[in-house]
């Protein structure tokens, strides 16, 4: 490549993340304008908002209900997915092809389709919307990345380590969960905040599935159908920080445990 | 070599294919306490695949595995009391040095106390003490050799099973540690199963050696007996360097053959088999064996011959020497001084093994 | 593992207590040897046959139950005359819901509109996307590809509504980029960007662009340098390198992204709502509608949805299969 593509290439790459960005860091300043109307230019500036948010206590409450909604759901999905990833990389059996083929399915099933058929299946077993609906698609929808991540770990473990633990005396129960478990860390902790991140921005399964209290995305989406306000800017932009930290914290955590291994 | 006793180890008549490929055919043999016995073949010969199935971690289409007496053919790993030390060693990378090797202490249900001690026997055993709080991934390949050793002999196996520890090491640390691993062998007293496809390795370490070559056993003997005494052309030309020497038995008696060898008239010893007048048979003879004379040497073979090449080797030189009639043949051999073109060849008919095949 | 970690579990393991526990065994040796525990594992662990049935049973019951039960059951539902069922009403077997779906109009233009729209966007996304996949995966060391990554995914973690909001204040007729305009003398009053196919489209790329990223970069970093050096020594300008040896190359990664960008795209729920206007009602709106009204209802949406879903996964499995072809073709 010549030196003018190469700078070309870099122009596009830094054109592209300042489009990723703009839209962000504008909605950000925004939480901090000193009037109720959104738009710009901004005149003057003022913290109120934030103070606002920290004071809400259906705000406050509402982060509960989705923080609780990403855990538990999370907790089952690594749990399930794991499982699945143990089964799929043994030995081969009857249906494996068609087994895998199922395990990724909840992720490719367009969104709006997907809340729909859990709507209507939680209808059938006679869930009823709200929190337990919510976890529970939470949980099927992320199985599916759990499982894509901890598989291609599982195919890194050699298998004789597995195999010294069961020579010295292990059982596969135990040799489970003293070797392998512990080999799984870093997949285990970078699909389980994917998970956490997902279910906490997920707005279409939430909204189908929810009652009458809302998940944080459910809550800002109804705010925005009446009006836009820089309260709004100021819950995303702590949702915003806090995803963004928790992914940075995840990633880097991730690449440090994986090098070693 | 006490015959008397009980083996520790016997593999009866075991056979194990992988699809198409048959990795053992009908293996038989014993392995006595004490002994450090040696797995020795090219690669893709079966040797993991007997280990494996010693160890518990496969099993065999057919025939018996018995260890101290009791059948553990079909019996999982966890179950068996063998240890074995891995070609990767396979320590656990987030575990140290300590709670790797008192892994398997603990699922013994040893106390804490007794754990302690015998880690802290194991760590002076194997000069391990400095490294106890190390993570695999912070010792050398010589340590962690001896981290795998440590643990393989931590829960106190009949038998312990090695395959190719030392493939991993480089070649001057691998020679020091082939004699460590002899020694800690004799002062354990266990009984070594150890695999290695390196001739040189197994002809310094072990009692006896097992040659091995396409899921069968080629032969079974001291390493005297397999470097001096070859029963096949295989064993022949895997061990060591050799001269293979070919033609028709004139008589024999006893075990003494006599050869017309391109109209040399030679004599070797068949060990294992019978050659009758008139059989074609191959007979092998070492490089060192054969001796450089001015004159016809008065005992044992003679042959005279022309060097027609010579390929200096350091502390001696590697010739090669035309014989026979109208210089049919080619007898290499090594000799460590300087000799003219024209010499004459001897060797004692005893290093001249006639071979089965 | 993490230093602090490491450095206590040595600790642990190296200072034994030199009194207390000393006298028992560890917890994975008491479990091991525990009498109900092994005579429940050797039960279990004595058969290859019950090992695997224990291992299997609960993620295969899980998949059938959970992740293709719901597909089923909306299946079913959409063949139902009314769902959920009524007291006093047994639901029964008609095909007038997937009728509706081809004899009136006013659905069909969402569809195909949510088709026609998924489809040129993926393309733009791509197009968009891949020199920057290019750049990061071949010009930019490896040290630092992991940095510039990185930076990207910070906005992929941010929810759809967060993202979708950030561009509705983007575009806003008193939006930043109406603002810019304005200062720039180019216009006198404010274009109405919002709730149009143009903010719909840039909302939708926005949120996709990165599902695009992923799997455009992972291919491209695959690709050893050598290739392209190699074709450059046989004489082979820049256009050729990357037409008859970089493209090929990545074809499995244009594979997923576009797949993955165009299954989402169809999905999307709450940035049409948000971006869009009367004018670019997507199919997923029209589904969305017969679940806010009465339950009557329901069997229509289920046969919409499944009509989507059909039409989504037949087009994108087509899509798959072409270029599986095409670099199959390639190869040889
Ligand atoms: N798990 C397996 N699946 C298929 N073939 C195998 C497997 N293990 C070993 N083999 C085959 O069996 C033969 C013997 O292998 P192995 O015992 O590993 O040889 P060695 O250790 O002597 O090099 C080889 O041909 C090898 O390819
Ligand atoms: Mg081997």
């Amino acid at each position: 490549m010549t030196r003018n593509t190469r700078i070309l290439m870099s122009i596009i790459y830094w054109a592209f993340v300042v489009y990723l960005f703009v839209p962000l860091v504008l909605m950000v300043l925004m939480g901090f304008k000193d009037s109720k109307f959104i738009g710009f230019p901004i005149k003057s500036w003022t913290l109120d908002w934030y103070i606002g948010v920290f004071r809400d206590t259906e705000v406050i409450s509402v982060f509960v209900y989705s923080t609780t909604i990403a855990v538990a759901s999370t907790a089952i999905s690594l749990t399930v997915g794991t499982w699945i990833s143990v089964l799929l990389a043994g030995r081969s059996f009857f249906g494996r092809t068609v087994i895998f083929g199922l395990t990724v399915l909840p992720a490719v099933i367009p969104g709006i389709i997907s809340a729909i058929s859990f709507r209507i299946f939680a209808r059938l077993l006679g869930i009823e919307t709200g929190m337990f609906a919510i976890i529970w698609a939470h949980a099927v929808h992320n199985v599916p990345f759990v499982a894509l991540v901890v598989m291609a770990r599982l195919a890194t473990l050699p298998a004789s380590h597995t195999e010294a633990a069961m020579d010295l005396g292990a059982d596969r129960f135990v040799s489970f969960f003293r070797i392998t478990l512990p080999y799984l860390k870093p997949a285990l902790i970078g699909a389980g905040v994917f998970c956490m991140l997902l279910s906490f921005d997920d707005f279409v399964r939430s909204f189908f599935l929810g009652g009458y209290e809302p998940t944080l995305p459910v809550l800002i989406f109804s705010k925005l159908r009446s009006g836009m306000s820089p309260e709004i800017n100021a819950i995303a932009t702590v949702v915003l920080i806090m995803t963004a930290v928790l992914g940075i914290w995840a990633e880097r955590s991730m690449r440090r445990m994986g090098k070693g291994t | 070599m006490p015959t008397t006793e009980d083996p520790i180890v016997h593999i009866d008549g075991i056979s194990k294919s992988f699809g198409k490929t048959v990795a053992l055919q009908r293996l038989d043999m014993k392995i006595r306490p004490g002994e450090f016995v040696t797995f020795l073949g090219p690669s893709g010969c079966g040797k993991s695949t007997t280990l494996r199935l010693l160890g518990g971690f496969a099993q065999p289409d057919s025939g018996r595995i018995v260890l101290g007496g009791e059948d553990v053919t079909r019996l999982p790993p966890n179950k068996r009391r063998v240890n074995m030390v891995f070609q990767d060693y396979a320590l656990f990378p987030h575990m140290t040095v300590t709670r790797n090797i008192t892994f398997g202490l603990e699922l013994k249900r040893m106390t804490r106390d007794r754990i302690a001690a015998r880690l802290d026997e194991l760590l002076s055993f194997l000069e391990l003490d400095a490294f106890r709080d190390r993570f695999p991934d912070q010792l050398s390949g010589g340590q962690r050799q001896r981290v795998a050793l440590a643990r393989a002999l931590a829960p106190d196996p009949d038998l312990l099973l090695l395959d190719e520890p030392l493939g991993a090491l480089d070649a001057r640390l691998r020679a020091q540690v082939q004699l460590e691993l002899k020694d800690i062998q004799r002062r354990t007293g266990k009984t070594f199963f150890f695999v290695t496809h390196d001739q040189d390795e197994a002809l310094t370490m072990s009692d006896r050696i097992v040659v091995m070559n396409q899921g069968r056993v080629e032969q079974d003997g001291t390493p005297e007996d397999l470097y001096l005494r070859p029963k096949s052309r295989f064993v022949a030309e895997f061990i060591g360097e050799t001269n293979l020497l070919s033609g028709p038995v004139r008589h024999a008696d006893d075990g003494r053959v006599a050869i017309d060898w391109f109209g040399m008239q030679i004599e070797g010893r068949a060990f294992d088999s019978t050659p009758r007048p008139g059989d074609m048979v191959t007979a092998a003879l070492r490089l060192e064996k054969v001796g450089f004379f001015d004159a016809r040497p008065e005992t044992g073979n003679a042959v005279q011959g022309r060097v027609v090449n010579r390929v200096f080797k350091g502390s001696r030189t590697a010739v090669d020497v035309r014989v026979g009639d109208a210089g049919a043949a080619i007898l290499k051999a090594y000799v460590d001084r300087e000799v003219p073109d024209d010499v004459w060849l001897g060797w004692d008919p005893a290093n001249l093994a006639v071979l089965q095949d | 593992m993490s230093t602090s970690s490491r450095s206590e579990t040595a600790a642990d393991t190296s200072r034994r207590p030199a009194s207390g526990r000393g006298d028992s065994p560890t917890f994975w040796g008491r479990l091991s040897n525990a009498g109900p525990y092994r005579a429940v594992t050797d039960y279990v662990f004595g058969s290859t046959r019950r090992q695997f049935v224990l291992l299997a049973a609960f993620p295969i019951f899980w998949i059938l139950f959970a992740h293709l039960g719901p597909i089923l059951q909306m299946i079913r539902v959409s063949f139902l005359d009314s769902y959920p069922p009524s007291v006093g009403h047994t639901p029964h077997f008609t095909l007038d819901n997937w009728r509706t779906f081809f004899t009136e109009v006013i659905f069909l233009r969402p569809f195909f509109r949510t088709l026609v729209f998924s489809v040129v966007l993926t393309f733009a996304t791509l197009v968009l996307v891949y020199p920057v996949a290019y750049f990061l995966s071949r010009h930019v060391k490896r040290d630092n590809q992991m940095l510039l990554l990185l930076l990207l995914l910070i906005p992929f973690w941010v929810g759809e509504i967060v993202r979708t909001y950030a561009i509705m204040i983007l575009l806003g007729n008193t939006g930043a980029v109406n603002l810019i305009l304005k200062a720039l003398g180019l216009i006198e009053q404010p274009i109405a960007f919002m709730y149009t196919n143009f903010s719909l489209s840039f909302g939708i790329v926005y949120l996709t662009s990165l599902y695009m990223l992923m799997p455009l970069y992972s291919a491209l970093e695959k690709i050893p340098q050598s290739f392209s050096e190699a074709a450059a020594d046989l004489g082979a300008g820049p256009w050729t390198r990357f037409r008859r040896v970089i493209l090929p190359l990545s074809l499995e990664g244009i594979s997923s992204g576009c797949t993955l960008v165009f299954l989402i795209s169809t999905g999307l729920y709450a940035t049409p709502i948000l971006l869009g206007g009367p004018s670019t009602t997507l199919f997923s709106e029209t589904i969305a509608g017969f679940f806010h009204v009465a339950g009557d209802e329901w069997p229509t949406g289920a046969a919409f949805s499944t009509i989507m879903l059909l039409t989504a996964l037949v087009l994108s499995g087509t899509f798959m299969k072409l270029m599986g072809a095409l670099q199959k073709g390639g190869r040889k």
